[in-house]
């Protein structure tokens, strides 16, 4: 306790100097908490997918080929699945602009039945299954655009060669922010026809719930061998597996954002430990001095990088604190590319990345330490 | 004015601690430069593609090649336009494309991503910026070829010379690398369009027209007269706003280069002015003797501003120099615009480096100012008694 209380007024003596030491610390582990907060979330969002039995249906050779709508009620055939929705990735413009929210057609009647964790009321469940061009929307997304029901919501197709019309008939509420749209496929398909006969009756992608997550390989299999011969074969994966396809997409950010991380640490134990000699330096007399009356070496070592330690720890939390603050904003401003909130992801890597500013601050008082401890008291006395 | 040798022999008296501020500098400089030489590459891909002259033909709603598609007698009318140049033997410069894209894995367990496939006749080979064949051969139509570049045969399972691409259970032959000076074209596996739109089982489909107007006049003639047909149904874009619109990709990697840079000078500010102040607090004698001997006070706020910015400036071209290494290396990441691959090699031209000897620059300036004012506020009497 004694020492602690010393080592505590050893920290505020240069307040400047431990201030700066402080924010520089924070400054860099904010940054590190963001990206670390990324991978950590492309992370969960694929374990969550697991949780959901839910697997998803493509043509082999990717998202250009074509799902023949008949496939749909196939693989509702196939044991081991409970139902499966076409869903079709309509991409158009809202306003003639892009928009960040994606819009999917897909089956009124059974679409809850595959995402069952997201709820809708059975009256405007109703409404959308009756009506052609109706549309539900993500409660959350309505109240972010200011959208009720009744609204029309007009989009232009920029993947698809027609516009739609939609109309607003009920939000549901999803778990997890999905920031998505979803209208009748069949509506989009007959406006496709009237323009495109060839491009029309495809499902896009097809995603289906199976029973259980034992049943998930014996399904894909299935799927997969009984359209093998066909003119458009399958490539059926796990949610999981679908994601972690659009992670892949982006190349080795992983790489890149460890590689960041590392010259970020390796830079800070440099200006920590540069901030810490210079303190030891400053004090070498009072050392001696220590020393003279008794201090052990053990003990002087134990100050200067408890000193060093408690610097980088209080600007480390600083800095974790701020960068979890920014990825409760990023998930506010972008659900899509940040699906989850910060408590979500609130797990053991923050307290790794307290270690790793622990780690900053016993390196960086390894030095100045071991010359601390190693001086000799004539030698300390007599500088002035 | 203080002479700049007083800086260098105190820079070299308090070695170890210049050595740790320009090593902490420089990493920061080195993490930041190479963010943008990644930004820079990926820019200089699109950028390098386009023509002043050349125009694409897309169906009108379409944001990209991909999802184009353009009727057999429309794709036919636009290669009787007036307007479009010739080549020396009286070809009209207009190449019909059919292009797709096909799910593939990456080689080394990279994941997979999608890839683009063009199929185009010969001609289309003059439409892109010195294209050449660097290895191997070029393709011969009918006999389901195919031509890529080094990138991406390094880069994709499946790609190398004398590999098997399956597109749609038929096997295409990998004769041949070309390159087209660095542009977007090296991001794509070429092969003949009517082999390629057989085996998709749509053997007259076309997804866009590329041509070549003759001189800006025929340019404009051109855009207005395909957007304004009403049997058409299609827009013709330049090439150069065509891949400026893509840029939007490497937008949102540029603005996390931008705050990953910004992070972490802010973090390095801190690290130079800590020195500083230190310099400054063990020097306060010398300060008081320098003002004793006659030298100004702006001297003084001189001569410590150039020592700060003398060891940000050091750690700044040690972190461009260690990002040499890197020149040329070849990567890729998603192009959103058209949901696939896009190789590029890392550049760290001239501007890329001058950005980050900038950044050096405001740790220096902005890291000194402090302790340097701090200096030069310190009155003789008091500088002079210090110990």
């Amino acid at each position: 306790m004694q020492l602690l209380k010393y080592i505590w007024r050893n920290v505020v003596r240069n307040k400047l100097r431990s201030t700066l030491t402080m924010l520089s610390i924070a400054f860099s582990l904010s940054l590190m908490t963001v990206l670390y907060g990324y991978l950590e979330m492309q992370e969960a969002w694929g374990k969550e997918a697991i949780k959901k039995q839910r697997i998803v249906v493509m043509n082999k050779q990717g998202f250009s080929g074509r799902l023949p709508i008949a496939y749909v009620e196939r693989i509702r055939g196939v044991e081991g699945v409970i139902d499966a929705v076409p869903y079709s990735w309509f991409g158009g413009n809202y306003q003639e602009q892009q928009m960040p929210f994606a819009q999917f057609g897909t089956d009124p009647k059974h679409v809850f039945n595959v995402w069952d964790e997201i709820k809708i009321d059975p009256t405007e469940q109703a409404a959308f299954e009756s009506d052609r061009q109706a549309c539900v929307v993500d409660r959350v997304l309505a109240e972010k655009r200011g959208w009720s029901i009744g609204d029309r919501i007009p989009l232009q197709g920029t993947f698809y060669p027609v516009n739609l019309d939609l109309k607003l008939v009920g939000m549901f509420d999803s778990p997890t922010y999905s920031d998505s749209i979803w209208f009748d496929w069949t509506y989009m398909d007959e406006e496709v026809r009237k323009i495109a006969p060839e491009a029309s009756g495809s499902a896009g992608t097809i995603f289906a719930r199976c029973v259980s997550s034992e049943a998930i390989p014996g399904v894909v299999g299935a799927i997969d061998s009984r359209f093998v011969n066909s003119e458009n074969p399958t490539r059926t994966q796990t949610e999981a597996a679908f994601a972690q396809m659009f992670a892949d997409m982006l190349g080795n950010i992983q790489a890149y954002i460890r590689n960041i991380a590392l010259a970020v640490i390796f830079s800070l134990s440099l200006v920590a430990g540069n901030a810490m000699a210079m303190s030891m330096r400053e004090r070498t007399t009072e050392v001696a001095v220590l020393k003279a009356i008794g201090f052990s070496r053990p003990r002087i070592l134990a100050m200067v990088l408890g000193e060093s330690t408690m610097i980088a720890l209080l600007g480390g939390i600083a800095g974790i604190a701020a960068g979890s603050f920014c990825l409760h904003l990023l998930h506010s401003v972008s659900a899509q590319f940040f699906p989850l909130t910060f408590l979500d992801l609130a797990g053991p890597w923050l307290i790794a990345l307290c270690l790793v500013a622990t780690g900053i601050g016993l390196v960086s008082g390894v030095v100045p330490a071991a010359q601390a401890a190693r001086l000799s008291v004539v030698d300390g006395l007599r500088v002035i | 004015m203080i002479p700049l040798k007083y800086n260098f022999r105190n820079l070299r008296v308090r070695w170890v601690t210049t050595l740790m501020t320009v090593l902490g500098t420089g990493l920061v400089v080195w993490a930041s430069v190479l963010t943008f030489g990644l930004v820079d590459g990926l820019d200089h891909a699109l950028v390098s593609t386009g023509d002043p002259l050349d125009l694409i033909v897309l169906r009108k709603g379409a944001n990209d090649e991909t999802s184009s598609s353009l009727e057999t007698q429309a794709a036919s009318e636009i290669a009787n336009l007036a307007g479009i140049a010739h080549s020396p033997q009286g070809e009209p410069l207009c190449s019909r494309e059919f292009v797709t894209i096909l799910t593939k894995p990456r080689r080394n367990q990279g994941g997979t991503t999608n890839v683009i496939v063009r199929g185009l006749e010969p001609v289309g080979r003059t439409l892109r910026p010195s294209f050449r064949i660097a290895e191997g051969r070029d393709l011969k139509p009918g006999v389901n070829e195919a031509i890529t570049s080094r990138q991406m045969a390094s880069r994709f399972e499946n790609l190398g010379l004398g590999e098997s691409l399956e597109i749609n259970n038929i096997d295409f032959r990998i004769v041949g690398y070309f390159e087209a000076g660095g542009s977007a074209a090296e991001s794509e596996v070429w092969t003949d369009l009517r082999d390629l739109a057989t085996s998709q089982r749509l053997p007259s489909a076309i997804s866009v027209v590329n041509l070549r107007a003759e001189n800006d006049d025929a340019l404009q003639q051109l855009t207005t007269r395909i957007r304004d047909d009403e049997q058409f149904k299609l827009k013709a874009v330049s090439e150069t706003a065509y891949f400026d619109e893509q840029k939007s990709a490497s937008i949102a990697i540029k603005f996390v280069g931008m705050v990953i840079a910004g992070f972490l000078t802010v973090g390095a500010m801190f690290a130079a002015a800590n020195t500083m102040f230190a310099a400054v607090a063990s020097r306060g004698r010398e300060i008081g003797t320098l003002r004793a001997l006659g030298f100004r006070r702006r001297s003084v706020l001189l001569s410590f501003m150039l020592e700060s910015l003398l060891i940000c400036l050091l750690g700044g071209m040690l972190g461009c120099l260690a990002t040499l290494p890197f020149h040329g290396l070849s990567t890729g990441t998603a192009n959103w615009a058209t949901f696939s691959e896009i190789t590029f090699a890392f550049r760290f031209g001239p501007m890329v480096l001058i950005q980050g000897m900038c950044l050096a620059l405001a740790m220096g300036l902005i890291g000194g100012l402090f302790p340097a004012v701090r200096a030069v506020r310190l009155k003789i009497i008091d500088a002079l008694r210090q110990r």
